[in-house]
């Protein structure tokens, strides 16, 4: 024992040792990138199962059909009467109907501002008291007026009075029903469940008149296609990348799938024939859209709050009419009516790569850890060498005295670090960060694109100015150049890290898109490497990223942007705080030590 | 005498830099300071200004603060809070409160590191000492550690044991142990704990006595200073008494950290165990708990006895990771004072790791605590998990310091060690 730890001691002496973390780091971003290309395949990925046995999903005959259709086609001409008319008006009739269906029925305006535009309106909600509960607990039922793309969900809104109608027939309820229309698909059901949960701000959105209890779990209908349909689409991305539980999607892909006989689809993969390459773009589509943490759709509010919810989509051309929807929600309706308590046995954390396939986080997650593990083992590594003497001057014979030779032991003592430059240049590029931040959430919507024009074009220019700044005035040496990438690698990884237990996609984009700094350094005598590794840098800096992906996806950056700002205001999402505070500054940082000229002669004066 | 000027130049500047930065963020993020009163890592049951103005609503009614048991700190805490206009229609006083006793805390802290104690006491001088820093670095490293900021910012009344303990210090390293024993008896009186810091500081008060009035036999000495604290302590509980009308105030306060009634979580190692542990058994581990905190002041104090300020340091640090309801706090009150051991810094082994396991604490514990108390999907687990993590931490930097102050003494009994690496044999 004491020879192996002999040997562990004179291992971590040897010079070759730190040779090694930056091939490992490579080798942690390798890993952790082809992990991940390698869940689709049937040996990674499980097969979903029901796990709450009260759900029973798809066990009950559902009875929605025959006259409810005659009923739905009045409703539908009802509603077909309201298409352009103002909200106001629109609630008024909704209510007279749904009032005269015997239901309590209550409003609630809201007004929200961001980036200099104003986004108001008033919900319409009805609950329908349970025959056989206590009001304790509740399942809510949402159709928003108009859908995300801005379309009128007319039958939607259409199969939910319907569905009123005939839900209030039934005496197995044992949870209370509540029927809410939004007139958009994002802010109205946000200021609903957060003046539900009354954690609402009372400037921006009015209190609800009206309340049940614990909400269990939430369906929202959005059905503005015209004719039959094909199958259903599911949406469960919530606000921030949180997800539904699983054992709520798997019990809509039982009723609908199973029961029903419609096809199921995810992630707007309208055709899936269970190969690898569907399957992947599915995770991936997944993973993008919990990684920018948007809104999609009506449910998305209520995942923050703990309550499991999904949107559901009709597509496609088949042979199911408005009824099989009515049914399959019917079907799902009665499924949470017989829980027991709040969905908890299934997953929270898992990526569906097919709608009966998906990864658990303990399978997932390692690949994200492993590319923000890169980054501390090389701020470790840095740290360890920054702290010996530079090795250009260092002769194996210590300077110490002729007695102390004979000692195996006598050990190489760390050099003192000067820390304090570096701390103060990490520092500031963190504290920069929050310029960036503000502004773009808090400019009006005409100066968004100008604003970002103006600053994608500082972007490059503000590292040669901080770099230069510092040769200059401070003239850092090559060892507090490590330390600055040491600090900064260090808080990179330090907050990945934290990221991947809350949003794994997150955290996995903005870890591989930096995973280039790890291996920045100063290029003292090499011009060509210097702009080299400037130019890689400003093609993956955080703008021309966001520049290339609106390109891509034909988006205009003043939307990208308003909408982010929306979703930061009125959706609490803290995306942009992970890529202007976390990414960002890492990226400055890393751009600094690259354009570095790291003062030899006052190194060796040092170590001398 | 223009150094000096220079010096005091230097540190109105600091001073009022704390102090714009603590207004601004209460002003700037109103909604932070919120935020923060209300995180288990910054108010404890036993510190939390929430639980504070509860019991300031009940005191100004007339009904005693204890009825609702939620109140559980120090009851002449109410009068002075009551001074202060109210926190909803105008915070500003409880803020100025708040800064300032942050403020006092900086300057005892600049006295303390000014006065070279740490380098060189009366037993005990460290070859090393000219390697330090100065107390306004000290102060400056203090009023600037975002945890102390937190703290400030978080309302939390610890803020007021930190400011008195600091006092106690500065007042034995200046030669007055009667203040210093008072300074005690007021930071004991707050939140009991302190008490156990009188050995240490009854050495480090014999130590640095003026030689005009000294007492030369320790235990006159001992007993004059014991009798000091007891002497204010007693009045202090008189007064507490007085105020409340009863001795009801003893249980709810002290009582409460000895036997540990409230298991809100916490950054400490207590809440999680006890959450888990028989009735039957509760007795015995508080018993073994409490043995286990006040163990270490008996050993550190006679294995470190030439350097009582040392002890005091790695007390402090034991206390934040051992102590019934630990929070941030109480470990930025250890990290004001380990700068002071900056000559041994270099002997230190572990300074990145501890650092970096800190710090990955401090961020993954509060996403942890989110996972499982608002997201749902994680558990109590997760949490405490982080804190042992936390604890791990703290106690690494408080064994690092030990070993280096210890090694720092070794160097000198056995000059020709110097430098040699130690193994285990």
């Amino acid at each position: 024992m004491p020879r192996l730890l002999a040997g562990a001691l004179r291992l971590r002496r040897d010079p070759r040792i730190l040779k090694l973390p930056p091939y490992l780091s490579l080798l942690c971003i390798f890993v952790g990138v082809v992990w991940l290309l390698l869940l689709p395949l049937n040996d990674y990925s499980r097969r979903t199962y029901i796990s709450e046995n009260a759900l029973l999903p798809g066990q009950v005959h559902t009875y929605f059909g025959g006259s409810d259709q005659n009923v739905f086609r009045a409703y539908k001409h009802e509603v077909n009467a309201l298409v352009g008319k103002s909200n106001i008006e629109i609630n008024d009739k909704l209510e007279s109907i749904v009032k005269g269906l015997g239901l309590k029925v209550a409003c609630q305006n809201f007004t929200y501002t961001s980036a200099g535009r104003v986004y108001s309106g008033e919900n319409v909600y009805a609950i329908l008291q349970a025959p056989r509960g206590d009001a304790t607990e509740a399942i809510v039922l949402v159709a928003a007026w108009e859908n995300v793309q801005q379309e009128v969900n007319r039958n939607g809104v259409a199969l939910i009075l319907t569905l009123a109608r005939y839900f209030k027939r039934w005496s197995l309820w044992s949870k209370d029903i509540v029927f809410l229309v939004t007139p958009d698909s994002i802010a109205g059901p946000q200021a609903w469940v957060d003046a539900y949960h009354d954690a609402h701000d009372s400037a921006r959105v009015d209190s609800l008149p009206l309340k049940s209890g614990a909400l269990q779990g939430a369906i929202a209908i959005d059905y503005a296609q015209e004719g039959r349909f094909e199958s259903v689409h599911i949406v469960y991305d919530g606000v921030n990348g949180q997800l539904p539980n699983l054992d709520l999607i798997n019990s809509v892909v039982s009723i609908a799938g199973g029961q029903m006989g419609m096809g199921v689809a995810l992630q707007e993969m309208w055709q899936h024939n269970d190969q690898y390459p569907d399957r992947l773009r599915t995770m991936l589509r997944g993973m993008l859209k919990q990684g920018l943490g948007l809104a999609s759709g009506p449910h998305s509010s209520f995942i923050p709050y703990h309550v499991d919810a999904v949107t559901l989509q009709p597509f496609g051309d088949g042979w199911q009419d408005e009824m099989a929807m009515g049914r399959v929600v019917e079907g799902t309706f009665r499924s949470l009516n017989n829980l027991l308590e709040h969905l908890h046995q299934s997953f929270f954390f898992y990526l569906l790569m097919q709608r009966e396939r998906f990864v658990s986080i303990g399978t997932y997650l390692p690949s994200a850890m492993l590319v923000a593990v890169n980054f501390t083992i090389m701020a470790i590594a840095l740290w360890v060498k920054s702290g010996q003497p530079e090795s250009s001057n260092n002769t194996p014979t210590p300077p110490a005295s002729e007695g102390e030779t004979a000692a195996p032991a006598a050990s190489n003592p760390a050099v003192e670090r000067d820390i304090f430059l570096p701390l103060g240049v990490v520092t500031l590029c963190q504290s920069v960060a929050v310029i960036p931040l503000y502004l773009f959430n808090h400019a009006s919507e005409s100066l968004l694109t100008p604003f970002f024009v103006i600053f994608a074009l500082l972007n490059p220019l503000l590292p040669l100015i901080l770099s230069n700044f510092l040769t200059t005035t401070y003239r850092p040496t090559t060892q507090q150049y490590q330390l600055i990438k040491s600090f900064s690698l260090l808080l990179l990884g330090m907050f990945l890290a934290s990221l991947a237990t809350l949003n794994f996609s997150l955290a996995l984009l903005v870890g591989v898109l930096a995973s280039p700094l790890t291996f920045m350094r100063p290029w003292p005598n090499s011009d060509a490497m210097r702009i080299a590794c400037t130019v890689l840098l400003n093609t993956v800096s955080p703008t021309s990223v966001l520049v290339a992906s609106a390109a891509y996806w034909q988006l205009d950056i003043g939307t990208v942007l308003r909408e982010a700002a929306f979703a930061w205001h009125v959706c609490g999402m803290y995306s942009p705080v992970v890529v202007w505070c976390v990414w960002w500054p890492a990226w400055l940082a890393g751009n600094v030590i690259v354009l570095g000229r790291p003062d030899e002669s006052k190194g060796k004066e040092k170590v001398l | 005498m223009v150094g000096g000027k220079v010096n005091s130049g230097r540190m109105t500047a600091l001073l009022v830099g704390a102090v714009v930065l603590r207004l601004a963020i209460f002003y700037l993020l109103p909604g932070l300071s919120d935020l923060l009163a209300g995180r288990v890592e910054i108010s404890t049951p036993v510190t939390s200004f929430k639980r504070l103005q509860e019991g300031l609503f009940l005191y100004q009614h007339n009904v005693s603060p204890y009825d609702g048991g939620v109140y559980h700190q120090a009851p002449l805490l109410l009068p002075l809070f009551s001074l202060f206009p109210n926190f909803k229609s105008f915070p500003l006083g409880t803020y100025q409160l708040y800064i300032v006793a942050d403020l006092l805390s900086a300057r005892a802290l600049q006295l303390i590191a000014d006065s070279g104690e740490a380098g060189s006491s009366a037993l005990f001088t460290s070859p090393r000492r000219e390697k330090r820093w100065t107390g306004l670095i000290v102060a400056a490293v203090f009023l600037f550690n975002p945890f102390t900021i937190a703290t400030c910012i978080g309302r939390s009344t610890s803020v007021f044991t930190t400011c008195a303990i600091l006092h106690a210090i500065a007042k034995a390293v200046s030669g007055a142990p009667f203040s210093a024993m008072v300074a005690l008896s007021f930071a004991a009186y707050l939140s009991m704990y302190p008490l156990l810091l009188l050995p240490p500081l009854l050495l480090l008060c014999y130590d640095r006595q003026h030689p005009s009035c000294a007492i030369k036999s320790a235990g006159k000495f001992a007993i004059t200073n014991i009798l000091v604290v007891a002497g204010v302590l007693a009045a202090l509980f008189q007064m507490s008494y007085f105020m409340t009308g009863s001795w009801e105030f003893l249980s709810s306060t002290y009582g409460i950290q000895l036997t540990l009634t409230d298991l809100t979580p916490n950054v400490g190692l207590w809440w999680y165990f006890f959450i888990e542990m028989f009735d039957s058994f509760r007795s015995f581990f508080l018993a073994v708990f409490w043995l286990h905190l006040s163990c270490y002041v008996g050993g550190l104090s006679i294995r470190i006895r030439r350097q009582p300020l040392a002890v005091l340091t790695l007390l402090l640090g034991i206390f934040a990771i051992f102590k019934p309801y630990p929070s941030i706090s109480d470990t930025s009150l250890f990290l004001a004072l380990v700068p002071l051991y900056r000559h041994v810094f270099p002997l230190m082994r572990y300074t990145f790791v501890e650092a970096s396991v800190i710090l990955y604490a401090t961020f993954l514990g509060p996403s942890f605590y989110y996972l499982w108390i608002y997201a749902g999907s994680g558990n109590a687990n997760f949490f405490y998990a982080i804190t042992l993590v936390w604890n791990l931490g703290l106690s690494l930097l408080v064994c690092d310091l030990t070993f280096a102050v210890l090694r720092d003494e070794w160097e000198v009994e056995r000059p020709e060690m110097v430098g040699k690496e130690i193994r285990q044999i």
